[in-house]
């Protein structure tokens, strides 16, 4: 088992290592590459950053609430919480965003109007990812093998203290692939705040091919690149790899 | 009534329409073991997650060392603390390291502090000739040895009565060996239990009572001796001979142990 | 909190009194997925099939290429492209290929196919390939590589293999997963909205630049990628009931 583990890390680290390689090698040759790099990341990449983390987050609230209703709810909640799953499931993000920042103009009030796209941004992104999410971790609660519980249990343990020490710390590791997907499809949607007039990356690399239109295709070349280095290492390293990993532990896979 | 650790009253069980047991009744008084067998489907587990209430009964009534477990006010995570249990899958928990199985009910539902919790759970694995792999994951160990952790975290909590589900039918036979012996060896140190199995070695070297349950109800109980000599019902007898085809080889096992 | 006066069902009338904006942004929205899902269909299929047998650099490049469409927006996608031609100083041609037709009363003049319309198609198509590889591979695993040393051993060919004994039993294990890319996929062709193509959402500007009713009208299309997401995933549901072989 120790074996495989550092076969993987290494082959993960060779790719990783060739990547930045390729990519210095890049800069060197082409400049002005480096230079729309540096850009895009200066104007955008901490606005891409801050709607992921901030998409992902309420996300996660709401749907770990959603999965629980799911599970362990009365029949209307659990009906309740199965339909605003298909229901965000079925809503492009676009539209999404649009409702709760043009709709509801009046709606975030309360916010400075220089951030109100970014709230509603963050609202329609974690709206949708709790959908996704909620499905991720009912799934990952439902195979922690039944038998385990029963064991709690006979213990003596009561039900929250099964799910708490039992249940979920097994939960959380088996959702995490799925997880690490559902967190590259958020910080890809965050390209849409495009449309509403955030500078996040996509918005910075389309502004600078504004500027220099020859380069246009370029700069976006350059952000599809960037978006690549923060979503592809990360869904390698804890992607499929974990869930092998996590049958042989010997976790998950039902009862 | 006090003299009696469990007594078990009428018990009725059923599942939508299937009636699973049908008035079964017996006592155990402390230090005894008792062995519970028969063709599968006959309840036999059922019985026992009746016991500890996972799965109450419809009727009947359970007696915890006189208490009645189906009584109101009664705290059933409490009571069943003092009821421990072996899984036939073992149940082990998967994210926890050997020693971490034991003790995280001792933390959780006896309040220990983590040192008296350690202390409680290297004792139990002492017991069960686990103590070298305290800090292995079940994952990480074979059959015989997770079993092993199972009845530690069972013995860890101190029960008054240790109920077991066919510890051995899930096991690799060179490993049934290991864990027949701990259970012998905990029958002879005096702890009360109710051991549903197949392994009739066990029962003759160790059990008080062995009672045969079929189709919900007990048609026969008795000593091994009475058993082993003359049972009564033909149902015994043809059941009696197919296990001693199957499982006869368990003998030596035991004897050499012994 | 709305500064529209909430008298709903005027507003929704007075909407749809638009349906012809409406129908002519749905038919292109359809036009546009047809499209993505054949050109993904058939290049996806390619692709999973030279990652899981083909030689050691058509399995690089294949996966790079996944991996890369996989990871990266969908919208700088398209941009990219989009700006393709800007950057490398091409002219782009003003053609089109419009229908017209009239429908009670109302005029449509429905752009087909032009630059725009081409390049959405593409980069939509490009995309989904690589999220149905995904599921082509997951479903190329599944049958397993037992079948296809057997079909060698008989003395087929690696291609006569896969052609006859795995892809018909991948082709049917993959509808399940497949549906669920193919039900979701019309909410992706909003993205040409940003190349000025007029199909479901470009048209939702258009009213509501008339109405001023952005709410009801967002909430209108919201609902209409709905209905159409339900009914695609739920007839991919019958269609797959139907076709079922047991044991598959």
């Amino acid at each position: 088992m120790m074996s495989e583990t550092k076969k993987f890390l290494k082959s993960f680290l060779y790719l990783i290592a060739g990547i930045i390689i390729s990519l210095i090698a890049l800069f060197i040759l082409f400049p002005k590459l480096y230079e729309i790099a540096s850009y895009i990341t200066i104007h955008g990449l901490l606005a891409t950053l801050l709607l992921t983390a901030l998409g992902l987050i309420s996300g996660f609230a709401l749907g770990i609430t959603l999965a629980l209703m799911r599970i362990y709810g009365a029949t209307e909640l659990r009906w309740l919480a199965s339909g605003y799953e298909k229901l965000l499931r079925g809503i492009p993000i676009l539209v999404l965003i649009y409702i709760f920042l043009y709709g509801t103009p009046g709606l975030f009030f309360y916010i400075d109007l220089r951030y109100r796209p970014i709230a509603g941004v963050v609202l329609a992104l974690g709206l949708r990812s709790a959908a996704y999410q909620s499905q991720i971790f009912r799934g990952a609660i439902l195979s922690v093998s039944s038998g385990q519980i029963e064991a709690a249990r006979a213990l003596g343990m009561t039900g929250s203290q099964s799910f708490r020490h039992i249940v979920m710390p097994q939960a959380l590791r088996l959702a995490l692939p799925a997880w690490t997907n559902e967190y590259a499809v958020v910080i890809k949607d965050s390209s849409f705040a495009y449309g509403v007039g955030i500078v996040e990356m996509t918005k910075a690399g389309y502004d600078f091919g504004v500027a220099f239109r020859e380069l246009w295709a370029v700069s976006l070349g350059v952000v599809t690149i960037l978006y690549f280095i923060f979503t592809f290492p990360i869904t390698r390293l804890f992607g499929e790899y974990q869930n092998k990993k996590l049958k042989k532990l010997g976790m998950g896979g039902g009862s | 009534m006090d003299e009696y650790v469990l007594r078990v009253n009428d018990i009725w069980k059923s599942y939508d329409d299937l009636e699973v047991l049908k008035g079964v009744s017996f006592e155990l008084k402390r230090q005894e073991v008792k062995v519970i067998f028969g063709p599968s489907g006959s309840g036999k587990s059922t019985l026992l997650r009746c016991i500890n209430l996972l799965d109450p009964p419809q009727k009947g009534e359970i007696y915890l060392s006189g208490l009645n477990l189906m009584g109101e006010h009664v705290d059933l995570n409490e009571a069943r603390s003092k009821i421990g249990m072996v899984f036939q899958h073992f149940n082990l928990f998967t994210h926890l390291k050997a020693i971490d199985n034991i003790s995280i009910a001792l933390r959780r539902v006896k309040k220990l502090t983590k040192e008296e919790a350690n202390r409680k759970a290297l004792e139990a694995l002492e017991r069960v000739k686990l103590a070298k792999w305290a800090d292995h994951y079940p994952a990480q160990l074979s059959g015989g040895q997770q079993q092993r952790v199972g009845i530690a975290r069972a013995l860890a909590m101190d029960p008054e009565v240790i109920l077991f589900d066919e510890p051995t039918s899930a096991l690799d036979p060179e490993l049934i060996g290991e864990v027949l012996q701990v259970m012998l060896d905990l029958a002879k140190s005096g702890t009360t239990m109710v051991v549903v199995t197949h392994e009739l070695g066990f029962a003759r070297a160790v059990a008080s009572e062995m009672i045969f349950l079929g189709e919900g109800i007990v048609i026969e109980r008795g000593t091994p001796d009475h058993f082993f000599t003359s049972p009564k019902s033909e149902r015994v007898q043809q059941f009696l001979k197919q296990l001693t085809i199957l499982y006869g080889t368990h003998e030596k096992l035991l004897e050499q142990g012994d | 909190m709305f500064y529209q006066i909430p008298e709903p069902i005027e507003d929704i009338l007075l909407v749809f009194s638009y349906w012809d904006h409406i129908l002519s942004g749905f038919i292109l929205t359809m036009w546009l997925y047809a499209w993505a899902i054949l050109i993904g269909f058939i290049l996806g299929l390619i692709l999973s099939i030279l990652r899981q047998y083909g030689g050691k650099i058509l399995k690089i490049i294949s996966t790079s290429y996944i991996e890369l469409m996989r990871g990266t927006p969908l919208l700088a996608q398209l941009l990219f492209l989009y700006y393709l031609p800007t950057s490398l100083n091409l002219p782009t041609p003003d053609w089109a290929v419009v229908s017209n037709f009239s429908l009670f009363d109302k005029n449509f003049n429905i752009i087909f196919l032009n630059h725009r319309t081409m390049v959405g198609i593409i980069a939509l198509g490009l995309n989904s390939a690589a999220y149905q590889a995904e599921y082509f591979r997951g479903s190329f695993m599944s049958v397993g590589t037992g079948q296809l040393l057997a079909a060698q051993s008989l003395g087929m060919s690696k291609f006569e293999g896969i052609r006859h004994i795995i892809l018909p039993q991948a082709l049917r294990r993959v509808i399940p997963s497949w549906s669920n890319e193919a039900a979701y996929l019309p909410k992706y062709t909003i993205v040409v909205y940003f190349i000025s193509v007029q199909e479901l959402f470009a048209e939702a500007h258009y009213i509501v630049a008339f109405t001023y009713l952005s709410l009801t009208t967002y909430i209108i299309i919201a609902i209409i990628f709905l209905v159409l997401i339900s009914t695609i995933s739920k007839g991919l549901d019958v269609l797959y009931n139907r076709l079922k072989i047991p044991g598959l």
